[in-house]
Formats: structure tokens, C-alpha cells, sequence
């Protein structure tokens, strides 16, 4: 019966729901604010309502399948990817005592399903029989090969600091300390995390201006609908895991619970808005040029940190 | 008969995303009414890149002999339901360029538009209002015009 | 004789070694000629360019139906040394013997104007690289739309076979290029246009190897409505509605340049009260303008911020427009014989909370996106235009100026009240897409400085019972004119426009109409500019060449 509640509601398909509708809400409000604008703000208190109205609209319009394609492929894929992209939820721990699947290797889980994700996505833009929906794809599994390599290094350093890839170890072992440690693992972390969800300036493949809305292109109505899903349930699995893994998890000041999870993964996700409404989108040749000679040997300089901090100055502290 | 709140059809009224596609000068206007003192954001309207995600095909002014193909095609491309917004002079019957040669006189007989905005070009207030009337008839459930006839169908495209 | 007086004689020089009909001075810029015979036009343009008139306007041709010619205009620029040269010959009508020498192997930028010539008028150009149609729709090939004695009724009543034609000449191409590819091969060609969300109305066809561009072709002509066309069958006043839809971002410069013309040939001289207004009402569309030009260039780069922001400046000058006309964009304020409306005081107002809008958003603006490292890294070496280039493809305005040619029509023919306003050419150097970006916000600062020097002279005047605001605006010009013709030209926000006006006697509409609008010769550079480099680069190069379809159509 637990296990039901937690598959359906928290932090199950519900929660991701309803994550997906309020974060889609903010972002839009935040962007809003930035542009000098209001946003939505008709429908329901502060146009809270919007995005839950946009999202219901886009279940009940008609699914297109354009003609020449893979209808397997072509309507698998969204489903498939929102899956995938829902399945990190049941890793993080969200309070010191809801954690669906408790795992000793649940870091590993985490990052190969986030890193799994753009693959997926290349497929459905491979399936699309359309070019621009095959340029996009192609883009995404650029970039998902030179970001995910400093993505995982990020990851990892936590994992060595503290000696466990259990997130739940390594939430329960934070601390100060190795908050201040962990500071340019968490830089690299969000570097790589924009690559890796096709946030500006790393939007590459769905570039509306270049390549129309790259492997979204031909979809419409629920397999849309399905990939928005999937994308804000990867935004929730990387911000949570940045702030599991990062910022403390679900350990505050005061006291432990989920909300200081969640106030961690809304600062991750202001950031990114940030940048977002202030940052013009670079080319594949930059990105490529950025992630090979900076990011990623900084990111193995910062593994080499990790391991001197935990000789030097963790080891001694514990 | 008991009329039970249907949410969906609510949901679809209120959440009009249109197709990125401008045709003519009253795209200017319209890129007025999404900036920071018209924001038709606030009333649920956003723009899209492609057509298979939007609901409404705005035909900003005049449709020129060459773009005809172009419009007919993205409307065909937009999934149901879809409704369309004729703005300006130019859509009704060709406004300024009624005499000019290039210019379609009659873009909407071809593509009937379910609300038509006057002005040349109309205002953003006047757009938004445009907008609320395509909710209004979508509230009511009545079917788009193009649905109903145009001869958009007979036409190669 | 003084220097700039020895140039120019140099060209008479020139001209007048060859049969010519009349040499004469014209405006204080211009010279004016008609060669005897049109085959000597290859070896006086050859002359010419050697001299120095290195850069070719436009080509237009004016159709003389009763005297059964067609007469051909160059207009010849020098830039660096403000020597221009108006150069007329005539051509037989006949379709089969209209037919003149190309002088586009000589001058590049003549390319797209002798194709839009044969397009309009079905004059072969000899020795042209590429004659194929351009600007037309399909159903007008092989036709002569612009002649006088083209029966369009008789064209219209084939309308859905035309547009079914239309129709399939786009389905034929497709299968074409599926013919033409390598099927085993990884290039293509790609459509970037007309319902791509950052083209607007154009095509251009890419053809790519994966993000690499091989080459362009752009297609243009999808908002083409014939406006030199539509004035024909307006009078005076009311042509200025066709002219003003050149381009709505800044249709207040396309209405100076036309009403001068008018004037011009009708003889009368606009007070100084209108002359002053013409230069705020111009420099507010500019802005305008300029802010819609900005915002396309970061659109190109996925940063939608610097539209809204511009948005929220440019809503405070639509709303000095509007007090004053009636109109936001659409204003009509410009009239032949001075300006539509007098002045009241509250309009005044509203230019000044204007101003001060400006004054206060232009620090941030700067601060975040004319110093933004992001974009620095896309935009500093990509697109470069040589100043050889500006003057051979006689690109002008905020291009020209970015690559450091310095050429401005209020300072080198200045025109309304530009002689009596402090103002020097605003440049940069190396002539990249990020120069221009800069280059369009050092020209928004440069025009709000004109704005307000002369808003002081206005109020000065108005003060002192010079300028009577209600009654000044206006003086009478005639309903029918003279036989005649005119040519004027006008520092539009994109560039130079230069109306050339002919008239019938006792006309009361225009006879011809030729409008050069700067969106045509920038948009011939694309294929140069953008041959080599990747699929990322088009929205952005294409974006910084600030680039209106309105204009590149007419």
C-alpha cells in the first residue's frame, strides 16, 4: 500500500505532474518578470491555472502522424522518454525517510538515467522523417557526448569525497565543510546540467531560429505533451540530484524535511531562468570548443581537488 | 439536461497557442501586443515555432499570390481543432493593395477566418480582443470556418 | 576651381566625350546626362567607374508609352567623395529588340536590379550572368507586369490556374532538387523559410552538408504587392499610403523622401516649422525602427529579453506618433507640402517622457547586451563586409557605416532641417555582425541627440513667435503638376531610399515611381557572406544585416 502511494502520488506520477505544472507556471512568470512583463495571470490565482490548462489542451488535441514515418517509433519514443526521465524520482531521497528504491549504487542509477535521456530524445527526432527534426537529433547527441562526460565527473565527486555512492549516505554525511569542497564540483555540475537539458546557452538542438524547434518539430497534441513531461520530470531529476548530491539534500538549518530539498532545486532552477533571459545561444562549434578544452579538464583538475581535500583536509576533520 | 463543467473543452478555450508565421505588416502589431504593455501572455497566448503545436493561424494582413501555398499549407500541417484570426484591412479584402496586382483580394473566402480584426494595422488591444472572441466561440463549441467550407480544399497547395 | 568642382568635371569630361543629348548640373550633388545611344552605356559606365563612381544605386526603367521608348536610368554613386552621376538612354519597346548591355560584370551590385528590371519591364540585359526572374510570382514570368500596356484584367481572370501554377512550381522544384542530390550523399536543401519562426517572409534555400552551408539562393517576393506599381492609380496624397507601407518599422523617412520629390517638381519650398518637424517625426521612426532591428538581431541568438525591453522604450515614441497622427504605425503624417498636422503642446510631452524612458533604459541595455561576452564570442568575426564590398555591392546605412564607409544622406545631401543640426558620421571599423549590432545602438543614442536639439530649436521658435505650430505645418501644394521628373533621397533607418519620381502634364498621379529600398542589395550579400559557414550562422548574419522584407519586396 506504501509502495502504491508512492508510486502514484509522491514521488510518483502525480508529483511529477504536478512539478511539470508548477515549475512550467514559474518559468514562465519568472521569464515574465524578467521582460518586464506580467505572464499569465487570467486563469486562476496569478495564472496558476495556465499551464495546467495548456497541458489538459494538449491531451485532448489531435496527435499527428505525419506520413513516411515509423509509427512505432515515432509514437514510442515520447512515451518511452517520459518514462525514463520519470524513473530518477524513485532514487532521491526526498526526506530523511521517503526513498523508493534504496540502493547502494543509487548514484550510478541516477546519472545513467539522466545520461540516457538525450539519446532517447535523438530517436524521436531520428524518427520524425523531417530535416530539421534530423538535425536536431543529431545536435542533441552531440552534445549529449561532450557534456555528459564532465556531467558524470561532477557527479562523481561527491561519490569520492564521501567514500559511498549511496545518495542517501552522501546527504546524510554532508556538511559545511564539505559543502565548501564540493563548491567547484557544483559550478561544473550546473555548466554541464544546462548542456545536458538544452538550456540557453546550450540550447543547441532545439534552436527555434535555426533548425524551426529541432526533434519536437512534427510532434503535436499528446506525444507533445509526453516529451514536455519528460523534460520537466529531467529538470526535477537534475535539480534534485544537483542538491542531493551538491547542496545537502533535504538537511536545512533548522531541520530535515523535503521542503529544503525543494527550496534548493527552485535556487537551481532561478539560476538557470537567470541565464536563461540574459545569455544568447553559442553554435555547436563553440560548445564543442568549450566542452572539450575547459570543461572537461576542469572537471578532472576537480576530481584531483576532491581526492587531495579528502587526504588533506576532510580525512583529518573525520 | 444537467451541463456538467467540461474541463477540457475550458482547457482548450483558454490555452491558444498560435503558429509563428507572419504573411504580412501586422505581424509588427502583433509582436507589440507580446511585448511588456499589451503582454497577451496574461490572457493564456503564446507563440509557437511550428504548427503541429498550435491552435490558431493568425493571417497577419495581406497574403500575396506567392504565400498563398505557404499559408494553406501550415494550415493543413495544424492539428484539429484549429481556428483561424484575420487581422487587418488586408485579410477582408485587400485593403491598401486592393488595386495591386500581387495581392490576394480575398484571402479569407479562400481560408475563412472565424474573427476578422479591423485596422490597418489593428492595435494590440484590438488583436487580444480578436483573441477573445475566438475563446468565446470556442467556449460555445461552435466549429472553425475553414472546417466548414473555404476553397482552400479545391485549391493545390 | 575647387577640389569637389574638379571632380565633378571630371565627369563632364568624361560624358562629354561621348554623344550625349544634354550635360547638366543637378542639385548640388548630381550630374545629370542622356547618351545619345544605348550601346555606349558599357564604355561610359567602364569610364565612370574608373573615375571613381565605383557604386551603382539602381537600375530603373520608366515606360513612354506615346513616345514608344523605354528609358533607362543609372544612377552612379560615388560615396567616398559625394560625385553622383544620373545617367539616362533610351531603348526601343518592341519586346524583341528591348534589350541593352549588362553592366553587372563591371558593377556587382547592379545584379538583382537588372533582373528586377527584366522582370518588371522584359528587358534583356546582354551579357547578364544570371538572368532569371526575381520578386514576381510565378504566373508573371516570361510577363511584363510593370509596362504600361499590360492588361491586368485580362491576367486576373486566369487566376486559379495562376495560383494552381504557383502551386505547382514549388512542388516541381522540390522534385527537382531530389534529383539533383546525390541520393547517397549528405547534403540538402533545406527551406529556411517562409514559415520558419526566425525568417518571416522569405525563402532562402539552403543548400547544406549536414550544419555546413554550401551555398545560398535567396527567394524573395513573398510579400511583393507592387507599390510602384499601386501609386500609378493613387494621386499625390494618396500614393503616400502605398509609400509608407514600404516598410512600417520606419514609414515616416519613405514619405520625406517621396513628398520631396513631389515638391520638387511642383516647385514649392515647405516652411522651416515643417522642415524641423520632418526631422523629429523621422528620427522617431528611426528609433523605432532601430529598436525592432536590435531585438532581430538578438532574436537570432534565442535572447528574447532585449525585444521586450526595446518594446517597452518604443511604446513611448508609438505614443508620441500617435498623439500626434491619430496612428501608431500607420501614420500618414507626412504630406507633399510640409506636415499633416500642427503641433499642440501636449505632444511635446509625450516626446519628452520619451526621451526620458530612453534616457533611463540605455544604460542597462548597454551594460548587459552591447558589452555581452556571449555574444562578442558568436558575433565578432562573423560576417565581415570589406568597405570594397559596401561600395561595390552599394550596401549604405547602419551596414555601410559598420564597416567604416562613411556615408550618411543627412550630412552628404542633407535634406528638410539635417544642414541646420550638429551631427557627424557614427562608425566602426571592422564591419562584423557585432559591429553592426553596436552601430545600430550608437545611431538610437545619435538620434535621440538629434531629437532633442531640435525639440529646443522648435520650442526657441515657438517661443519667440516665429514658428506658429497650428498654422506652419503646411503650404499648398498644386492637385496637378507639371510634366517633370525628380529624384530624392533620404537616410532611411536601413540605408539610403531613393524615390525616383516621373510625371505626365497636368498629372494628378504619378506616372512612374521607382523606389530603391536598401533590404535588396543587403540581402544580395547573403550567399557571399554566408557560403562556408554553418547552419547557426544564417539566422544571425541574416538578423545583422537588418533586413525588412517590406523594403527588399516593395
Amino acid at each position: 500500500m506504501e509502495m502504491l502511494f508512492h508510486v502514484v502520488v509522491f514521488p510518483g506520477l502525480l508529483y511529477v505532474l504536478l512539478w511539470t505544472v508548477a515549475l512550467f507556471w514559474f518559468f514562465r512568470k519568472f521569464m515574465a518578470a524578467l521582460h518586464k512583463r506580467i505572464g499569465p495571470s487570467f486563469n486562476g490565482p496569478g495564472g496558476s491555472f495556465q499551464t495546467l490548462f495548456d497541458l489538459s489542451k494538449l491531451l485532448t488535441k489531435e496527435s499527428i502522424t505525419p506520413k513516411g514515418v515509423n509509427p512505432y517509433l515515432f509514437s514510442m519514443m515520447p512515451l518511452l522518454a517520459a518514462t525514463i526521465a520519470m524513473l530518477p524520482t524513485a532514487l532521491i531521497p526526498w526526506t530523511p525517510t521517503i526513498t523508493v528504491v534504496e540502493s547502494q549504487y543509487s548514484l550510478l542509477g541516477l546519472v545513467v538515467l539522466i545520461g540516457i535521456e538525450p539519446f532517447l530524445l535523438f530517436l524521436t527526432g531520428f524518427g520524425s522523417d523531417n530535416k530539421y527534426s534530423f538535425l536536431g537529433g543529431i545536435r542533441i547527441l552531440t552534445q549529449m557526448i561532450s557534456m555528459e562526460t564532465s556531467f558524470f565527473l561532477a557527479a562523481l565527486s561527491p561519490a569520492i569525497l564521501f567514500g559511498t555512492l549511496s545518495l542517501q549516505s552522501i546527504v546524510e554525511q554532508s556538511t559545511w565543510l564539505s559543502f565548501w569542497i564540493l563548491l567547484p564540483g557544483f559550478g561544473l555540475y550546473f555548466i554541464a546540467l544546462l548542456g545536458l537539458l538544452e538550456q540557453p546557452p546550450f540550447n543547441i538542438p532545439d534552436a527555434e531560429q535555426e533548425i524551426v524547434y529541432g526533434f519536437y518539430t512534427e510532434y503535436s497534441g499528446t506525444n507533445y505533451f509526453l516529451l514536455k513531461l519528460a523534460e520537466f520530470a529531467e529538470f526535477m531529476a537534475v535539480f534534485a540530484g544537483a542538491a542531493t548530491l551538491f547542496l545537502g539534500g533535504f538537511k536545512g538549518l533548522f531541520f530535515e524535511s523535503y521542503f529544503c530539498l525543494f527550496i534548493k532545486m527552485i535556487i537551481v532552477a532561478v539560476f538557470m531562468m537567470a541565464i536563461r533571459a540574459s545569455t544568447p545561444r553559442i553554435t555547436m562549434k563553440h560548445m564543442l570548443d568549450f566542452s572539450w578544452t575547459y570543461l572537461v579538464p576542469l572537471s578532472l583538475l576537480n576530481i584531483a581537488w576532491i581526492m587531495l581535500a579528502k587526504i588533506f583536509i576532510f580525512g583529518a576533520v573525520s | 439536461m444537467l451541463r456538467v463543467f467540461d474541463f477540457f473543452a475550458h482547457a482548450k478555450s483558454e490555452s491558444l497557442w498560435m503558429a509563428h508565421f507572419c504573411t504580412g505588416c501586422c505581424s509588427l502589431e502583433m509582436a507589440a501586443a507580446m511585448g511588456p504593455r499589451y503582454d497577451w501572455e496574461r490572457y493564456g497566448f503564446l507563440p509557437t515555432p511550428t504548427p503541429r503545436q498550435a491552435d490558431i493561424l493568425i493571417i497577419t494582413g495581406l497574403v500575396t499570390k506567392k504565400m498563398l501555398p505557404a499559408l494553406l499549407r501550415t494550415y493543413a500541417q495544424m492539428p484539429e481543432p484549429k481556428y483561424v484570426l484575420a487581422l487587418g484591412a488586408c485579410s477582408f479584402d485587400g485593403g491598401p493593395y486592393n488595386d495591386s496586382l500581387a495581392v490576394i483580394k480575398n484571402p479569407t473566402e479562400i481560408l475563412p477566418a472565424d474573427v476578422f480584426v479591423a485596422g490597418c494595422p489593428p492595435k494590440p488591444e484590438a488583436i487580444i480582443s480578436g483573441m477573445e472572441e475566438i475563446k468565446k466561440k470556442m467556449k460555445k463549441g461552435i466549429p472553425s470556418a475553414a472546417s466548414q467550407g473555404g476553397l482552400w480544399r479545391e485549391m493545390k497547395f | 576651381m575647387e577640389g569637389d568642382e574638379i571632380l565633378m568635371q571630371n565627369i563632364k569630361n568624361i560624358l562629354t566625350s561621348y554623344e550625349t543629348e544634354y550635360v547638366e548640373d543637378y542639385k548640388k550633388v548630381w550630374i545629370k546626362t542622356k547618351l545619345e545611344k544605348s550601346s555606349d552605356l558599357l564604355e561610359v559606365a567602364k569610364a565612370l567607374q574608373e573615375n571613381g563612381l565605383r557604386t551603382i544605386s539602381t537600375v530603373s526603367a520608366t515606360d513612354f508609352l506615346s513616345e514608344n521608348k523605354i528609358e533607362m536610368n543609372y544612377f552612379f554613386e560615388d560615396i567616398l567623395t559625394k560625385r553622383n552621376c544620373w545617367l539616362k538612354c533610351d531603348i526601343p519597346r518592341e519586346i524583341e529588340n528591348c534589350s541593352i548591355d549588362s553592366i553587372t560584370p563591371l558593377f556587382a551590385g547592379a545584379d538583382w536590379h537588372e533582373r528586377e528590371v527584366f522582370s518588371m519591364f522584359g528587358i534583356k540585359f546582354t551579357g547578364h550572368p544570371d538572368l532569371r526572374p526575381i520578386i514576381v510570382s510565378q504566373d508573371f514570368y516570361d510577363k511584363t507586369p510593370f509596362r504600361k500596356d499590360f492588361d491586368w484584367d485580362a491576367h486576373e481572370e486566369n487566376i486559379v490556374e495562376n495560383m494552381n501554377m504557383i502551386a505547382e512550381s514549388f512542388a516541381n522544384e522540390e522534385e527537382e532538387n531530389e534529383k539533383k542530390l546525390d541520393p547517397h550523399g549528405s547534403d540538402t536543401i533545406l527551406n529556411w523559410g517562409p514559415t520558419h519562426p526566425a525568417s518571416g517572409p522569405i525563402r532562402l534555400k539552403v543548400h547544406c552538408d549536414g550544419e555546413d552551408v554550401i551555398s545560398i539562393d535567396p527567394d524573395i517576393g513573398f510579400v511583393w504587392r507592387a507599390l510602384e506599381h499601386l501609386v500609378t492609380k493613387k494621386d499625390f496624397i494618396g500614393a503616400i499610403v502605398a509609400v509608407e507601407r514600404l516598410c512600417f518599422m520606419d514609414n515616416i523617412n519613405s514619405m520625406v523622401g517621396y513628398c520631396q520629390a513631389v515638391e520638387e517638381i511642383a516647385g514649392v519650398e515647405i516652411t522651416d516649422f515643417a522642415k524641423y518637424m520632418r526631422v523629429v517625426l523621422g528620427e522617431v521612426a528611426r528609433l523605432s525602427s532601430h529598436m525592432m532591428g536590435m531585438a532581430g538581431f538578438y532574436n537570432a541568438m534565442g535572447l528574447h529579453t532585449v525585444m521586450m525591453w526595446n518594446m517597452d522604450m518604443r511604446e513611448f515614441f508609438l505614443d508620441f506618433l500617435e498623439s500626434y497622427s491619430g496612428a501608431r504605425i500607420a501614420t500618414a503624417a507626412i504630406e507633399p507640402g510640409g506636415v499633416r498636422y500642427g503641433l499642440q503642446p501636449n505632444m511635446l510631452m509625450e516626446l519628452q517622457s520619451a526621451l526620458d524612458k530612453f534616457d533611463k533604459t540605455k544604460d542597462d541595455i548597454r551594460a548587459i547586451f552591447i558589452k555581452n561576452p556571449t555574444m562578442k564570442l558568436r558575433a565578432a568575426k562573423l560576417g565581415i563586409i570589406t568597405p570594397d564590398e559596401v561600395l561595390d555591392y552599394a550596401l549604405c546605412g547602419v551596414v555601410a557605416r559598420a564597416s567604416g564607409v562613411k556615408t550618411d544622406i543627412r550630412i552628404d545631401e542633407p535634406y528638410a532641417a539635417y544642414a541646420d543640426i550638429k551631427m557627424d558620421y557614427v562608425t566602426q571599423k571592422s564591419g562584423s555582425s557585432q559591429d553592426r549590432l553596436i552601430q545600430i545602438f550608437e545611431e538610437m543614442e545619435q538620434s535621440i541627440d538629434i531629437i532633442k536639439q531640435a525639440k529646443k530649436h522648435i520650442e526657441e521658435k515657438i517661443e519667440s513667435g516665429e514658428f506658429d505650430p497650428i498654422k506652419d505645418h503646411m503650404v499648398k501644394v498644386p492637385k496637378k503638376l507639371p510634366k517633370g521628373e525628380a529624384i530624392s533621397r533620404v537616410e532611411w533607418a536601413r540605408g539610403e531610399v531613393l524615390m525616383h519620381l516621373v510625371t505626365e502634364d497636368k498629372a494628378t498621379s504619378p506616372y512612374r515611381l521607382k523606389m530603391k529600398a536598401p533590404s535588396f542589395n543587403h540581402t544580395m550579400m547573403l550567399n557571399h557572406l554566408l557560403a562556408g559557414e554553418t547552419l547557426s550562422d544564417i539566422p544571425l548574419v541574416f538578423g545583422s544585416l537588418y533586413i525588412c522584407q517590406g523594403d527588399l519586396d516593395r
